[in-house]
C-alpha cells in the first residue's frame, strides 16, 4: 500500500500536471437511471419517465440494447424514446449488466392509476387481444418475449401505444416484437381505445 | 407624398400615422397620472431580511439542493442560528450556476465530458448563468456582501458580426452597418411622413420642432431629411492622419432579406440592457461567496429519494454512496427542480403535485470553444455577440482577458429551443458549431479547439434549462397563476419549494435569491404568528 502510494507521489512529481490533474478528476458510473426514472425507478411523469422497478431483467435488457443500436427511440416524432436512445448509447455490455442489477434490488411498488376518460368495461373487451402475450393479469411472459403490464405507469402505457399505433415505435425493421406490437394495437384502433384498455389494466394487479 | 407602404395592400395614411403619434402622447398622460397616484415602482431597495433568532428546539433545517436559492436560504438562516443540513446530488454546488474550466466534469446523461481548457483564471466558461443586470438588485446586494469582484459584461459590441445567408450575399456584416442604416432609413420614412403636409394636431410648432430633430439625429438625416449615409458606421478608410472616407450604404431593400432585425436590434434592451455584470473570474464566485459560509454544511452526492411532511416535523430520505440515510428536520427548503420532485416519493397534497407537474422544462444548450490566439481582437472586437441566423445562433467573445493569448469563446447558445443540437452526438454538434462560426470567421475551424457543449435537457440532476409555467406566450392563465400560488406557499408551514421556477420571470439568479427570500420572510412570519 504505501509502495503504491509512494510510486504514484513519485509519478505525479515526474510527469507533472497532467496525470495529478487526472487523478483529482470527478469520478463517474453509469448509475444516472433515477434522475429521470425517479426514486428506485417508480417513475416520474414530470419527465414522462416510466417505472423500472419491477420490470423483467429480459425486458430491459431488451430494450437498452435497442436504444443503443438505433432500434427505438429514432422516429423524430418519439419524444421520450428520442430523449432515452442518446442516454444509452454509449453504454458498455458491463453497463447494461451494472445497471440491470441494480435496478433489480429495487422495491416493485405499482403505480397509481392517474389516467381519466377510459372505460375499463369496453377495455376488458379489448384486452383480450392483449392477454394472449401480456397474460390475462397483465403479469408477462418471458417466453413470448411480452413485459408486463399490470403496475407500469398509465400515462407510461397510454404514450407507447399511441407510438406504436402511429408508427413511432416499432418500425425499424429490426424491432421484432416491436412489429408485433404494431399489428396487435391496431385493433385498439385510436386514442380512445387506448384509453379504455389502459383504465382496464389498471384494475389488474400483480 | 405618396402614402407609406406596408406590406402589399396595406398602407398608412398620414392621420393614422398622426393617430400613433397622438396615442403615444396619451400615453405620456398617463404616466404622469399613474406616478401620482403611486401605481408607478419607486426606486427599490434590496430586501432586507429581519429573521428573529431560531428557537433552540426547533432549529433543524433540511435544504435539498445546492442551488443559489438552496443557499441563500442557508446563509440567511445559519446568520440567526438555525442548524442547516444541505442535501445535493451532484458533485458539486451551485446548479445552474456552473462555470467549467480545465478537469471538471460535465455531467450530461450518456455524454459525459472533462474540460481540457488550459488552466489560467481567464480561461473559462460559464455554462449557465452568464449575465447580471444592474436592476437585479438583491443578488447584487450579496455580491456586496460577500464581497465578489464584478466587471462588466459586454453584450452589445457595434463591431461584432450579424450573419445570414440572405443578406450581403452570406458575407457577415458588422453591428454597426446594420444599426446605422437601418436607423436611417426608418427615420427617412418617418421625416418623410410627418413634413408631408402642415402640422395639425397633437402638436405644438416646437413639440414637432423637438420631434423633428429626433427623428434626424436618430438617422444621421441630411438638411434635406434623407438618408445618405453616416460617418456613425464608421470609416472605410483613413480617419486619422487623413480624410475619413464614408462607408457606402447597404440600400434597406437589402438590409430587409433578413429577418434577423427583429431579434437583433432588441437584444440589448430589458433584461440583456447596459449595465450588465459578470463576477470576475466566473459566475461560480457568487456561489463561492456562500460557501465560503455554509459550504461545510452540503452533503454532496446526496440525492435526496422521499420528503415525508409530518405534523411536528419533516423527513427526509436520501441516498449517498450507495446507502440509505433518514435526515430529520423541523422545516425544509427544497430547490430540486420541479420535473425532478414530481419522481421523488412524498406525501405532498394534490394541488401541489400539480402544480409541480405543470411546469414544463427548457431546452437550452450552449457551447464553447478554447481559441488558440484572440483572433476577434484584430478585428477589432472586443467582447459582446456576432449573431447568426443559423442554428448556433450566436458567437460570444469574452468580456475580460484582453490581449492574452488565448481566450474561451462561446460558440453556439441557443436558449429557447436547444432540441435540434442536444439530439445530435457529442461530434454532430461540435462539427455543426464549426460550420455555422466559419460563416463569420473564415479561419474559424483551425483557430479554435477543445470544445465543450452543454444541453441543459440532459443534464445529471437538472434535466432542463429553466421552469416553463406559461403554456402560452400571450400570459399567464388564471388557472396558470393559481397554481404558482399553491406552489409558493408552504407545505404544513414546514416545506418550501423554492428556486427560480417559484417565480413569475424564471431563468434569472434574481428570482432564485427572490423566491428564498420569499419564502424566508413568510417562514419567519408564521412563526411569529
Ligand atoms: C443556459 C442558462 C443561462 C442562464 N443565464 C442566466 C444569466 O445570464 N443570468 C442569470 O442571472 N441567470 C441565468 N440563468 C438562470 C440561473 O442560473 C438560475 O435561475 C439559478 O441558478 C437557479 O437557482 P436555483 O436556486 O433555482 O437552483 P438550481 O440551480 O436549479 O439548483 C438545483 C439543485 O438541486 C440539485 N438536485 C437535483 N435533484 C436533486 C436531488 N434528488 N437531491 C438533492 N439535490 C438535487 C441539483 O443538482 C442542483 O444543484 C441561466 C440558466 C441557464 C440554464
Amino acid at each position: 500500500m504505501l509502495k503504491t502510494f509512494l510510486v504514484f507521489s513519485l509519478c505525479m512529481v515526474c510527469i507533472g500536471g497532467t496525470s495529478a490533474a487526472e487523478s483529482e478528476r470527478e469520478p463517474f458510473d453509469d448509475r444516472y437511471c433515477t434522475t429521470c426514472h425517479g426514486t428506485d425507478g417508480r417513475g416520474n411523469e414530470g419527465v414522462q419517465a416510466p417505472r423500472l422497478a419491477g420490470m423483467e431483467p429480459w425486458y430491459l435488457r431488451r430494450q437498452l440494447e435497442n436504444f443503443r443500436a438505433d432500434i427505438r427511440g429514432v422516429h423524430a416524432e418519439d419524444r421520450e424514446g428520442t430523449a432515452m436512445r442518446p442516454m444509452a448509447t454509449k453504454l458498455t455490455d458491463e453497463s447494461i449488466d451494472d445497471i440491470i442489477d441494480w435496478i433489480s434490488s429495487w422495491d416493485y411498488i405499482p403505480a397509481e392509476a392517474t389516467i381519466k376518460g377510459g372505460d375499463p368495461l369496453r377495455g376488458r373487451g379489448l384486452y383480450g387481444g392483449c392477454a394472449v402475450c401480456h397474460g390475462a393479469n397483465a403479469t408477462g411472459n418471458q417466453s413470448l418475449g411480452a413485459p408486463a403490464l399490470a403496475g407500469q405507469n398509465d400515462w407510461y402505457l397510454v404514450t407507447q401505444l399511441k407510438n406504436f399505433l402511429a408508427g413511432y415505435r416499432g418500425a425499424h425493421p429490426d424491432d421484432t416484437y416491436g412489429a408485433q406490437m404494431r399489428t396487435m394495437v391496431s385493433t385498439l384502433r385510436n386514442e380512445a381505445g387506448i384509453l379504455n384498455v389502459v383504465s382496464y389494466i389498471n384494475l389488474l394487479s400483480r | 407624398m405618396p402614402p407609406l407602404e406596408v406590406g402589399v395592400s396595406k398602407q398608412v395614411t398620414r392621420r393614422e400615422f398622426l393617430n400613433l403619434l397622438g396615442a403615444a402622447g396619451g400615453t405620456a398622460a398617463a404616466l404622469k397620472a399613474g406616478s401620482a397616484l403611486g401605481l408607478l415602482p419607486h426606486t427599490a431597495q434590496a430586501a432586507t431580511l429581519d429573521l428573529r433568532a431560531a428557537n433552540p428546539a426547533k432549529r433543524k433545517v433540511a435544504i435539498l439542493g445546492a442551488g443559489l436559492s438552496g443557499l441563500t436560504v442557508a446563509y440567511e438562516l445559519s446568520k440567526v442560528g438555525y442548524e442547516c443540513t444541505i442535501l445535493e446530488s451532484s458533485h458539486r454546488p451551485g446548479g445552474r450556476v456552473f462555470t467549467v474550466r480545465h478537469g471538471d466534469l460535465i455531467d450530461e446523461i450518456g455524454n459525459r465530458q472533462y474540460c481540457e481548457f488550459d488552466d489560467e483564471p481567464h480561461m473559462y466558461f460559464n455554462a449557465g448563468a452568464a449575465r447580471i443586470p444592474s436592476t437585479h438588485r438583491n443578488l447584487l446586494a450579496y455580491c456586496k456582501e460577500l464581497e465578489i469582484d464584478l466587471e462588466v459584461f459586454i453584450n452589445e459590441n457595434k463591431t461584432s458580426f450579424m450573419q445570414d445567408p440572405a443578406l450581403n450575399g452570406g458575407k457577415p456584416i458588422r453591428n454597426i452597418d446594420y444599426t446605422t442604416h437601418t436607423r436611417g432609413f426608418l427615420a427617412e420614412l418617418l421625416a418623410k411622413s410627418l413634413s408631408a403636409g402642415e402640422m395639425d394636431q397633437p402638436f405644438t410648432d416646437s413639440e414637432a420642432e423637438t420631434l423633428m430633430s429626433l427623428i434626424r439625429s436618430f438617422g444621421d438625416l441630411n438638411e434635406d431629411n434623407l438618408y445618405k449615409g453616416s460617418l456613425r458606421a464608421g470609416y472605410a478608410s483613413g480617419g486619422f492622419l487623413e480624410h475619413g472616407v464614408q462607408k457606402d450604404i447597404i440600400a434597406m431593400s437589402e438590409l430587409l432579406k433578413t429577418q434577423m432585425g427583429s431579434r437583433f436590434l432588441n437584444a440589448s434592451e430589458g433584461d440583456t440592457g447596459p449595465m450588465l455584470f459578470q463576477a470576475v473570474g466566473g459566475m461560480d464566485k457568487i456561489i463561492e461567496g456562500f460557501t465560503n459560509h455554509v459550504g461545510h454544511q452540503i452533503h454532496y452526492r446526496s440525492m435526496v429519494n422521499a420528503v415525508e411532511v409530518k405534523d411536528d416535523g419533516i423527513d427526509i430520505a436520501y441516498d449517498q454512496d450507495g446507502t440509505h440515510h433518514l435526515l430529520q428536520a423541523d422545516f425544509c427548503f427544497n430547490c430540486i427542480p420541479s420535473h425532478i420532485m414530481t419522481g421523488i416519493t412524498n406525501n405532498f397534497p394534490t394541488q401541489y403535485v400539480d402544480a409541480l407537474k405543470y411546469i414544463r422544462r427548457g431546452t437550452a444548450y450552449k457551447s464553447a470553444f478554447q481559441a488558440k490566439e484572440r483572433f476577434w481582437e484584430k478585428e477589432d472586437i472586443y467582447g459582446g455577440i456576432s449573431w447568426m441566423s443559423n442554428p448556433s445562433k450566436q458567437i460570444w467573445y469574452p468580456s475580460a482577458g484582453m490581449h492574452k493569448q488565448k481566450g474561451i469563446i462561446l460558440g453556439a447558445y441557443d436558449y429557447i429551443d436547444g432540441k435540434l443540437h442536444t439530439a445530435m452526438t457529442q461530434e454532430q454538434r461540435i462539427e455543426a458549431h464549426l460550420t455555422d462560426g466559419e460563416k463569420i470567421h473564415p479561419n474559424y475551424r483551425n483557430q479554435v479547439e477543445k470544445p465543450i457543449t452543454i444541453a441543459w435537457h440532459r443534464m445529471n440532476h437538472m434535466l432542463g434549462c429553466s421552469a416553463r409555467w406559461q403554456r402560452d406566450s400571450d400570459g399567464w392563465t388564471h388557472e396558470e397563476e393559481e397554481l404558482y400560488r399553491v406552489l409558493q406557499q408552504p407545505v404544513n408551514g414546514r416545506h418550501y419549494m423554492i428556486g427560480d421556477q417559484v417565480s413569475m420571470h424564471s431563468a434569472w439568479q434574481e428570482s432564485a435569491v427572490m423566491s428564498a427570500q420569499w419564502a424566508l420572510a413568510d417562514f419567519d412570519q408564521r412563526l411569529q404568528a
